[in-house]
Protein backbone atom coordinates (compact mmCIF):
# COMPACT_ATOMS: atom_id res chain seq x y z
CA UNK A 1 0.00 0.00 0.00
CA UNK A 2 1.21 3.49 -1.00
CA UNK A 3 0.18 6.75 -0.09
CA UNK A 4 3.22 9.16 -0.69
CA UNK A 5 2.53 12.85 -0.34
CA UNK A 6 0.44 13.82 -3.84
CA UNK A 7 1.22 17.47 -3.56
CA UNK A 8 -1.43 20.61 -2.83
CA UNK A 9 -4.30 20.75 -5.81
CA UNK A 10 -2.29 21.13 -8.25
CA UNK A 11 -0.30 18.90 -7.65
CA UNK A 12 3.12 21.18 -6.63
CA UNK A 13 5.54 19.44 -4.05
CA UNK A 14 4.13 16.29 -4.74
CA UNK A 15 6.28 13.45 -4.17
CA UNK A 16 7.47 11.28 -8.01
CA UNK A 17 7.24 7.60 -6.74
CA UNK A 18 9.57 5.21 -9.16
CA UNK A 19 10.10 1.33 -8.29
CA UNK A 20 11.15 -1.52 -10.09
CA UNK A 21 9.93 -4.23 -7.99
CA UNK A 22 10.68 -8.11 -9.86
CA UNK A 23 10.01 -11.56 -7.80
CA UNK A 24 11.42 -14.82 -9.67
CA UNK A 25 9.56 -18.00 -9.41
CA UNK A 26 12.76 -20.19 -9.83
CA UNK A 27 11.31 -23.41 -8.02
CA UNK A 28 9.08 -25.72 -9.69
CA UNK A 29 5.02 -24.92 -8.03
CA UNK A 30 6.23 -21.60 -6.99
CA UNK A 31 3.87 -18.53 -6.47
CA UNK A 32 4.26 -15.12 -6.00
CA UNK A 33 1.26 -12.55 -5.43
CA UNK A 34 1.37 -8.96 -5.76
CA UNK A 35 -1.63 -6.84 -4.24
CA UNK A 36 -1.24 -3.12 -4.36
CA UNK A 37 -3.52 0.15 -3.22
CA UNK A 38 -1.37 3.33 -4.40
CA UNK A 39 -3.18 6.35 -4.13
CA UNK A 40 -0.39 8.71 -3.29
CA UNK A 41 2.46 10.52 -5.14
CA UNK A 42 1.91 12.98 -7.63
CA UNK A 43 3.46 10.81 -10.57
CA UNK A 44 3.93 6.93 -9.56
CA UNK A 45 5.30 4.72 -11.94
CA UNK A 46 5.42 1.05 -11.12
CA UNK A 47 5.47 -2.24 -12.53
CA UNK A 48 5.65 -5.08 -9.89
CA UNK A 49 6.67 -8.64 -11.84
CA UNK A 50 6.75 -12.09 -11.53
CA UNK A 51 9.85 -14.24 -13.90
CA UNK A 52 7.52 -17.71 -13.79
CA UNK A 53 11.03 -19.73 -14.43
CA UNK A 54 9.70 -22.83 -12.80
CA UNK A 55 7.09 -25.64 -14.10
CA UNK A 56 4.04 -24.96 -13.17
CA UNK A 57 5.06 -21.63 -11.21
CA UNK A 58 1.99 -18.72 -10.39
CA UNK A 59 1.78 -14.99 -11.13
CA UNK A 60 -0.61 -13.20 -9.54
CA UNK A 61 -1.05 -9.25 -9.26
CA UNK A 62 -3.97 -7.47 -8.10
CA UNK A 63 -3.85 -3.61 -8.09
CA UNK A 64 -6.31 -0.91 -7.19
CA UNK A 65 -4.72 2.64 -8.28
CA UNK A 66 -6.69 5.77 -7.72
CA UNK A 67 -5.88 9.12 -9.45
CA UNK A 68 -7.66 13.07 -8.13
CA UNK A 69 -6.63 16.09 -8.75
CA UNK A 70 -3.72 16.40 -11.22
CA UNK A 71 -2.67 13.10 -9.81
CA UNK A 72 -0.43 10.74 -12.64
CA UNK A 73 -0.47 7.26 -12.19
CA UNK A 74 0.80 4.35 -14.56
CA UNK A 75 1.39 1.07 -13.33
CA UNK A 76 0.69 -2.76 -14.10
CA UNK A 77 2.69 -5.66 -13.83
CA UNK A 78 5.00 -7.70 -15.98
CA UNK A 79 4.53 -11.72 -16.04
CA UNK A 80 7.14 -13.72 -17.95
CA UNK A 81 6.68 -16.79 -18.28
CA UNK A 82 9.80 -19.19 -18.48
CA UNK A 83 8.60 -22.72 -17.25
CA UNK A 84 5.94 -25.36 -18.70
CA UNK A 85 2.76 -24.87 -17.50
CA UNK A 86 3.13 -21.21 -16.03
CA UNK A 87 -0.34 -19.42 -15.06
CA UNK A 88 -0.43 -15.81 -14.15
CA UNK A 89 -3.33 -13.20 -13.16
CA UNK A 90 -3.81 -9.63 -13.74
CA UNK A 91 -6.58 -7.94 -12.05
CA UNK A 92 -6.19 -4.30 -12.26
CA UNK A 93 -8.77 -1.57 -11.18
CA UNK A 94 -7.70 1.93 -11.98
CA UNK A 95 -9.70 5.22 -10.93
CA UNK A 96 -10.00 8.47 -11.84
CA UNK A 97 -11.23 11.80 -10.54
CA UNK A 98 -10.70 15.61 -10.88
CA UNK A 99 -7.94 15.97 -13.24
CA UNK A 100 -6.00 12.48 -12.50
CA UNK A 101 -4.70 10.27 -15.39
CA UNK A 102 -4.51 6.69 -14.61
CA UNK A 103 -2.65 4.32 -17.11
CA UNK A 104 -3.00 0.54 -16.20
CA UNK A 105 0.71 -0.78 -18.55
CA UNK A 106 1.52 -4.41 -18.32
CA UNK A 107 3.37 -7.02 -20.06
CA UNK A 108 2.86 -10.51 -20.51
CA UNK A 109 5.41 -12.08 -22.31
CA UNK A 110 5.30 -15.59 -23.17
CA UNK A 111 8.90 -17.67 -24.03
CA UNK A 112 9.32 -20.52 -26.63
CA UNK A 113 9.72 -23.08 -24.10
CA UNK A 114 6.65 -21.98 -22.01
CA UNK A 115 4.53 -24.88 -23.11
CA UNK A 116 0.93 -24.88 -21.96
CA UNK A 117 1.25 -20.67 -20.18
CA UNK A 118 -1.63 -19.26 -19.49
CA UNK A 119 -2.47 -15.49 -18.55
CA UNK A 120 -5.37 -13.84 -17.65
CA UNK A 121 -5.64 -10.56 -17.67
CA UNK A 122 -8.87 -8.13 -16.27
CA UNK A 123 -8.22 -4.23 -16.58
CA UNK A 124 -11.27 -2.42 -15.32
CA UNK A 125 -11.22 1.66 -15.25
CA UNK A 126 -13.82 3.93 -13.34
CA UNK A 127 -14.56 7.60 -14.47
CA UNK A 128 -15.32 10.39 -11.91
CA UNK A 129 -16.19 13.46 -13.06
CA UNK A 130 -15.24 14.69 -16.98
CA UNK A 131 -11.93 15.97 -16.70
CA UNK A 132 -9.95 13.08 -15.73
CA UNK A 133 -8.81 9.82 -17.91
CA UNK A 134 -7.76 6.39 -17.73
CA UNK A 135 -6.24 4.22 -19.73
CA UNK A 136 -4.99 0.45 -20.76
CA UNK A 137 -1.74 -0.09 -22.74
CA UNK A 138 -1.78 -4.19 -22.84
CA UNK A 139 1.75 -5.21 -24.13
CA UNK A 140 1.36 -8.93 -25.08
CA UNK A 141 4.75 -11.08 -26.52
CA UNK A 142 3.91 -14.46 -27.52
CA UNK A 143 6.76 -17.20 -28.50
CA UNK A 144 4.88 -20.37 -28.34
CA UNK A 145 2.11 -21.31 -30.51
CA UNK A 146 0.51 -23.42 -27.63
CA UNK A 147 -0.01 -20.15 -25.02
CA UNK A 148 -3.47 -18.92 -23.94
CA UNK A 149 -3.44 -15.08 -23.24
CA UNK A 150 -6.88 -13.51 -22.38
CA UNK A 151 -7.08 -9.29 -21.40
CA UNK A 152 -10.90 -8.14 -20.71
CA UNK A 153 -10.65 -4.33 -19.95
CA UNK A 154 -13.96 -2.19 -19.36
CA UNK A 155 -14.34 1.82 -18.72
CA UNK A 156 -17.35 3.43 -16.86
CA UNK A 157 -18.50 6.11 -15.27
CA UNK A 158 -20.22 6.50 -12.33
CA UNK A 159 -23.75 7.27 -13.41
CA UNK A 160 -26.20 10.22 -12.16
CA UNK A 161 -28.26 7.82 -11.76
CA UNK A 162 -26.06 5.54 -9.40
CA UNK A 163 -25.48 8.77 -7.23
CA UNK A 164 -29.32 9.70 -7.53
CA UNK A 165 -30.31 6.43 -6.24
CA UNK A 166 -27.86 7.08 -3.61
CA UNK A 167 -29.47 10.29 -2.70
CA UNK A 168 -33.17 9.24 -2.58
CA UNK A 169 -32.08 6.81 0.02
CA UNK A 170 -30.45 9.40 2.31
CA UNK A 171 -27.01 8.89 1.33
CA UNK A 172 -24.60 11.57 1.02
CA UNK A 173 -23.06 12.02 -2.42
CA UNK A 174 -19.67 12.03 -0.50
CA UNK A 175 -20.75 8.33 0.69
CA UNK A 176 -22.32 7.33 -2.30
CA UNK A 177 -19.39 7.70 -4.19
CA UNK A 178 -16.92 6.06 -1.81
CA UNK A 179 -19.64 3.13 -1.77
CA UNK A 180 -19.61 2.83 -5.67
CA UNK A 181 -15.73 2.73 -6.21
CA UNK A 182 -15.55 0.04 -3.33
CA UNK A 183 -17.88 -2.10 -4.55
CA UNK A 184 -15.86 -1.41 -7.76
CA UNK A 185 -12.38 -2.57 -6.18
CA UNK A 186 -14.09 -5.48 -4.44
CA UNK A 187 -12.30 -7.98 -6.12
CA UNK A 188 -8.98 -6.73 -5.28
CA UNK A 189 -9.95 -6.06 -1.64
CA UNK A 190 -11.05 -9.40 -1.36
CA UNK A 191 -7.49 -10.73 -1.47
CA UNK A 192 -5.94 -8.61 1.31
CA UNK A 193 -5.94 -9.57 4.95
CA UNK A 194 -8.77 -7.87 7.10
CA UNK A 195 -7.18 -5.42 8.65
CA UNK A 196 -5.40 -4.12 5.30
CA UNK A 197 -8.96 -4.28 3.37
CA UNK A 198 -10.46 -1.84 5.90
CA UNK A 199 -7.55 0.50 5.87
CA UNK A 200 -7.35 0.44 2.23
CA UNK A 201 -11.43 1.66 2.14
CA UNK A 202 -10.49 4.58 4.80
CA UNK A 203 -7.63 5.50 2.31
CA UNK A 204 -9.82 5.65 -0.75
CA UNK A 205 -11.96 7.76 1.27
CA UNK A 206 -9.72 10.26 2.04
CA UNK A 207 -8.25 10.45 -1.35
CA UNK A 208 -11.52 10.48 -2.77
CA UNK A 209 -12.66 13.77 -0.46
CA UNK A 210 -14.17 16.89 -2.77
CA UNK A 211 -14.32 14.39 -5.89
CA UNK A 212 -17.84 15.44 -6.18
CA UNK A 213 -20.18 18.52 -5.29
CA UNK B 1 -49.33 15.92 4.58
CA UNK B 2 -48.14 16.83 1.11
CA UNK B 3 -49.59 19.83 -0.90
CA UNK B 4 -48.55 19.96 -4.16
CA UNK B 5 -49.82 24.37 -5.90
CA UNK B 6 -49.43 24.96 -9.46
CA UNK B 7 -46.61 23.01 -10.19
CA UNK B 8 -44.95 23.65 -13.28
CA UNK B 9 -41.54 21.50 -13.93
CA UNK B 10 -39.06 21.33 -17.09
CA UNK B 11 -36.59 19.02 -17.85
CA UNK B 12 -34.27 19.70 -20.83
CA UNK B 13 -35.29 22.91 -21.20
CA UNK B 14 -38.99 21.21 -22.05
CA UNK B 15 -41.80 22.21 -19.93
CA UNK B 16 -43.54 19.09 -18.92
CA UNK B 17 -45.63 19.76 -15.85
CA UNK B 18 -47.86 22.39 -16.12
CA UNK B 19 -50.01 23.68 -13.44
CA UNK B 20 -50.40 20.38 -11.24
CA UNK B 21 -52.15 20.41 -8.05
CA UNK B 22 -52.63 17.22 -6.16
CA UNK B 23 -53.27 17.07 -1.81
CA UNK B 24 -52.45 13.97 -0.83
CA UNK B 25 -53.31 13.84 3.67
CA UNK B 26 -51.88 10.99 6.01
CA UNK B 27 -53.56 7.77 5.49
CA UNK B 28 -54.62 8.28 2.04
CA UNK B 29 -53.80 6.41 -1.40
CA UNK B 30 -53.34 8.34 -4.52
CA UNK B 31 -53.25 6.54 -7.81
CA UNK B 32 -51.86 8.43 -10.82
CA UNK B 33 -52.80 7.61 -14.36
CA UNK B 34 -52.32 9.01 -17.64
CA UNK B 35 -50.70 8.05 -21.31
CA UNK B 36 -47.40 8.16 -21.82
CA UNK B 37 -45.20 11.83 -21.85
CA UNK B 38 -47.85 12.81 -19.52
CA UNK B 39 -45.51 13.81 -16.70
CA UNK B 40 -46.12 10.81 -14.29
CA UNK B 41 -42.51 10.25 -14.26
CA UNK B 42 -41.33 13.23 -13.91
CA UNK B 43 -43.75 14.45 -10.85
CA UNK B 44 -42.32 11.13 -8.76
CA UNK B 45 -38.64 12.60 -9.60
CA UNK B 46 -39.17 16.20 -9.20
CA UNK B 47 -40.48 15.13 -5.89
CA UNK B 48 -37.85 13.06 -4.98
CA UNK B 49 -35.25 15.67 -6.16
CA UNK B 50 -33.29 14.63 -8.96
CA UNK B 51 -31.03 16.83 -10.61
CA UNK B 52 -31.86 18.31 -14.10
CA UNK B 53 -35.93 18.69 -13.08
CA UNK B 54 -36.25 22.60 -13.20
CA UNK B 55 -39.69 23.47 -10.88
CA UNK B 56 -40.49 26.83 -13.04
CA UNK B 57 -43.12 27.95 -11.18
CA UNK B 58 -45.70 26.32 -8.02
CA UNK B 59 -44.92 25.56 -4.53
CA UNK B 60 -44.83 22.02 -2.84
CA UNK B 61 -44.88 21.78 1.08
CA UNK B 62 -44.89 18.31 2.99
CA UNK B 63 -45.01 18.12 5.95
CA UNK B 64 -45.47 21.73 7.05
CA UNK B 65 -41.92 22.54 4.74
CA UNK B 66 -40.93 23.80 1.66
CA UNK B 67 -40.10 20.25 -0.05
CA UNK B 68 -38.25 21.83 -3.20
CA UNK B 69 -36.08 23.61 -0.95
CA UNK B 70 -34.17 20.47 0.57
CA UNK B 71 -31.70 18.16 -1.18
CA UNK B 72 -32.54 15.00 -2.42
CA UNK B 73 -30.65 13.19 0.79
CA UNK B 74 -32.64 15.31 3.27
CA UNK B 75 -36.44 14.58 1.75
CA UNK B 76 -35.35 11.08 1.74
CA UNK B 77 -34.11 11.48 5.77
CA UNK B 78 -37.66 13.25 6.18
CA UNK B 79 -39.56 10.34 4.91
CA UNK B 80 -40.05 10.78 1.25
CA UNK B 81 -38.90 7.29 -0.54
CA UNK B 82 -39.24 7.00 -4.53
CA UNK B 83 -39.38 3.52 -5.50
CA UNK B 84 -37.80 3.41 -9.04
CA UNK B 85 -39.43 2.01 -12.29
CA UNK B 86 -35.93 0.96 -13.28
CA UNK B 87 -33.88 0.18 -9.96
CA UNK B 88 -29.96 1.02 -11.06
CA UNK B 89 -27.55 -1.79 -10.58
CA UNK B 90 -24.32 -0.68 -8.10
CA UNK B 91 -22.09 -3.89 -8.89
CA UNK B 92 -19.83 -5.04 -5.67
CA UNK B 93 -22.38 -3.02 -3.28
CA UNK B 94 -23.10 -5.54 -1.38
CA UNK B 95 -27.46 -5.04 -0.89
CA UNK B 96 -27.50 -5.29 2.93
CA UNK B 97 -24.44 -2.62 3.19
CA UNK B 98 -26.03 -0.92 1.08
CA UNK B 99 -29.48 -0.64 3.33
CA UNK B 100 -27.64 -0.37 6.15
CA UNK B 101 -26.05 2.65 5.47
CA UNK B 102 -28.83 4.39 3.82
CA UNK B 103 -30.70 3.69 7.22
CA UNK B 104 -28.09 4.83 9.70
CA UNK B 105 -27.58 7.95 7.72
CA UNK B 106 -31.39 8.97 7.68
CA UNK B 107 -31.40 7.94 11.13
CA UNK B 108 -28.50 10.16 12.11
CA UNK B 109 -30.35 12.97 10.00
CA UNK B 110 -33.05 13.14 12.35
CA UNK B 111 -30.82 12.40 15.41
CA UNK B 112 -32.00 8.63 16.19
CA UNK B 113 -29.54 6.47 17.23
CA UNK B 114 -27.80 4.24 14.43
CA UNK B 115 -28.06 1.19 14.74
CA UNK B 116 -25.74 -1.65 14.80
CA UNK B 117 -25.29 -5.09 13.28
CA UNK B 118 -27.12 -7.32 15.20
CA UNK B 119 -30.11 -5.11 15.29
CA UNK B 120 -29.49 -3.85 11.89
CA UNK B 121 -29.99 -7.94 11.03
CA UNK B 122 -32.89 -8.76 13.42
CA UNK B 123 -34.62 -5.77 11.78
CA UNK B 124 -33.99 -7.46 8.45
CA UNK B 125 -35.34 -10.64 8.78
CA UNK B 126 -38.49 -9.36 10.62
CA UNK B 127 -39.21 -6.76 7.61
CA UNK B 128 -38.45 -10.18 5.38
CA UNK B 129 -41.02 -12.80 6.84
CA UNK B 130 -43.04 -9.76 6.64
CA UNK B 131 -43.37 -9.71 2.73
CA UNK B 132 -42.52 -13.07 2.56
CA UNK B 133 -39.63 -12.05 0.26
CA UNK B 134 -36.26 -14.39 0.73
CA UNK B 135 -32.86 -13.11 2.32
CA UNK B 136 -30.93 -14.65 -0.49
CA UNK B 137 -31.58 -10.82 -2.26
CA UNK B 138 -29.38 -9.50 1.03
CA UNK B 139 -26.45 -11.55 0.01
CA UNK B 140 -26.37 -10.11 -3.43
CA UNK B 141 -25.15 -6.61 -4.68
CA UNK B 142 -27.47 -3.94 -5.01
CA UNK B 143 -29.95 -4.86 -7.91
CA UNK B 144 -26.74 -6.70 -9.70
CA UNK B 145 -28.10 -9.53 -12.05
CA UNK B 146 -31.85 -9.19 -10.45
CA UNK B 147 -34.77 -9.92 -12.81
CA UNK B 148 -37.46 -7.42 -13.61
CA UNK B 149 -39.56 -8.66 -10.70
CA UNK B 150 -36.13 -8.91 -8.17
CA UNK B 151 -35.46 -5.52 -8.33
CA UNK B 152 -39.69 -4.34 -7.86
CA UNK B 153 -39.26 -6.55 -4.62
CA UNK B 154 -36.03 -5.22 -3.39
CA UNK B 155 -37.92 -1.58 -4.02
CA UNK B 156 -40.70 -2.43 -1.71
CA UNK B 157 -38.27 -4.05 0.77
CA UNK B 158 -36.36 -0.99 1.35
CA UNK B 159 -39.09 1.08 1.25
CA UNK B 160 -40.60 -1.38 4.60
CA UNK B 161 -37.12 -0.89 5.58
CA UNK B 162 -36.86 2.74 5.61
CA UNK B 163 -40.69 3.76 6.90
CA UNK B 164 -40.95 6.63 4.83
CA UNK B 165 -43.58 9.32 5.62
CA UNK B 166 -44.75 9.18 1.92
CA UNK B 167 -44.14 6.41 -0.38
CA UNK B 168 -44.00 7.20 -4.45
CA UNK B 169 -44.46 4.11 -6.21
CA UNK B 170 -43.33 5.02 -10.12
CA UNK B 171 -44.30 2.65 -12.23
CA UNK B 172 -43.94 -0.14 -9.85
CA UNK B 173 -46.01 -3.02 -11.93
CA UNK B 174 -44.55 -2.21 -15.19
CA UNK B 175 -43.27 -5.44 -16.45
CA UNK B 176 -44.33 -7.64 -13.47
CA UNK B 177 -45.75 -10.96 -13.97
CA UNK B 178 -49.12 -11.69 -11.93
CA UNK B 179 -47.54 -13.13 -8.91
CA UNK B 180 -44.72 -10.62 -8.89
CA UNK B 181 -47.27 -8.28 -8.93
CA UNK B 182 -49.18 -9.37 -6.37
CA UNK B 183 -45.92 -9.53 -4.03
CA UNK B 184 -45.65 -6.28 -4.46
CA UNK B 185 -48.72 -4.85 -4.07
CA UNK B 186 -48.94 -7.32 -0.78
CA UNK B 187 -46.33 -5.67 0.52
CA UNK B 188 -47.85 -1.80 -0.23
CA UNK B 189 -50.66 -3.11 1.67
CA UNK B 190 -49.14 -4.07 4.69
CA UNK B 191 -47.28 -0.81 4.90
CA UNK B 192 -50.33 0.94 4.73
CA UNK B 193 -51.11 2.98 7.78
CA UNK B 194 -52.72 6.24 9.16
CA UNK B 195 -49.28 7.83 9.40
CA UNK B 196 -48.84 6.89 6.13
CA UNK B 197 -49.28 8.56 2.63
CA UNK B 198 -48.48 6.87 -0.95
CA UNK B 199 -48.85 8.38 -4.48
CA UNK B 200 -49.14 5.23 -7.15
CA UNK B 201 -48.37 6.08 -10.41
CA UNK B 202 -49.15 3.27 -12.61
CA UNK B 203 -50.49 2.86 -16.64
CA UNK B 204 -52.76 0.33 -16.08
CA UNK B 205 -55.51 -0.38 -13.46
CA UNK B 206 -54.53 -3.60 -12.96
CA UNK B 207 -52.15 -2.59 -10.24
CA UNK B 208 -55.10 -0.74 -8.39
CA UNK B 209 -57.10 -4.38 -7.99
CA UNK B 210 -54.17 -5.33 -5.45
CA UNK B 211 -53.79 -1.80 -4.32
CA UNK B 212 -57.00 -0.15 -3.48
CA UNK B 213 -56.43 3.69 -4.19
CA UNK B 214 -58.50 6.40 -2.19
CA UNK B 215 -58.45 8.30 -4.85
CA UNK B 216 -57.74 8.03 -8.84
CA UNK B 217 -56.02 11.27 -10.58
CA UNK B 218 -55.94 11.08 -14.58
CA UNK B 219 -52.71 12.76 -15.83
CA UNK B 220 -52.46 14.60 -18.67
CA UNK B 221 -50.25 17.20 -20.42
CA UNK B 222 -48.72 17.86 -16.87
CA UNK B 223 -51.92 18.68 -15.60
CA UNK B 224 -54.75 16.77 -13.63
CA UNK B 225 -57.77 16.97 -15.55
CA UNK B 226 -59.79 14.28 -13.67
CA UNK B 227 -60.12 12.64 -10.18
CA UNK B 228 -62.57 10.57 -8.85
CA UNK B 229 -62.43 7.04 -6.77
CA UNK B 230 -61.35 3.42 -8.14
CA UNK B 231 -64.68 3.45 -10.70
CA UNK B 232 -62.42 6.32 -12.83
CA UNK B 233 -59.69 3.51 -12.88
CA UNK B 234 -62.30 1.02 -14.26
CA UNK B 235 -63.74 3.48 -16.96
CA UNK B 236 -60.25 4.47 -18.06
CA UNK B 237 -59.93 0.61 -18.58
CA UNK B 238 -62.85 0.32 -20.14
CA UNK B 239 -62.77 3.55 -22.71
CA UNK B 240 -59.17 4.59 -22.58
CA UNK B 241 -57.06 7.59 -22.35
CA UNK B 242 -58.63 9.30 -25.23
CA UNK B 243 -62.08 9.29 -23.92
CA UNK B 244 -60.96 11.78 -21.46
CA UNK B 245 -59.52 13.83 -23.81
CA UNK B 246 -62.80 13.74 -25.78
CA UNK B 247 -64.67 14.60 -22.30
CA UNK B 248 -62.31 17.65 -21.81
CA UNK B 249 -63.38 18.60 -25.11
CA UNK B 250 -67.01 18.16 -24.96
CA UNK B 251 -66.78 20.69 -21.88
CA UNK B 252 -65.00 23.42 -23.75
CA UNK B 253 -66.99 23.25 -26.25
Amino acid sequence: MQNWYPGDENGVGGIYNFVTKRGACRGARSKISWTQVETGSAITWKYPSCVLRGDDSVGEFYSVALTNHRQQADTGTKMIHLGARTKSKIISKGISAGRGQNSYRGLVKVEKNADGARNFTQCDSLLIGDRCGVHTFPYIEVKHPGAIVEHEATTSKISDDQLFYCLSRGISAEDAVSMIVNGFCKQVFKELPMEFAVEAKKLLEVSLEGAVG
Amino acid sequence: MLEITNLHARVAGKAILKGLNLSVKAGEVHAIMGPNGAGKSTLGNVLAGREGYEVTDGTVTYMGEDLLALPAEERAAKGVFLAFQYPVEIPGVNNTYFLKAALNAQRKYRGEPELDSMQFLKLTREKLKVLSISDELMHRAVNEGFSGGEKKRNEIFQMAMLEPRLGILDETDSGLDIDALKTVAEGVNRLRSPERGFIVITHYQRLLDYIVPDFVHVLADGRIVESGDQSLALELEEHGYSWIKERKLGAAA
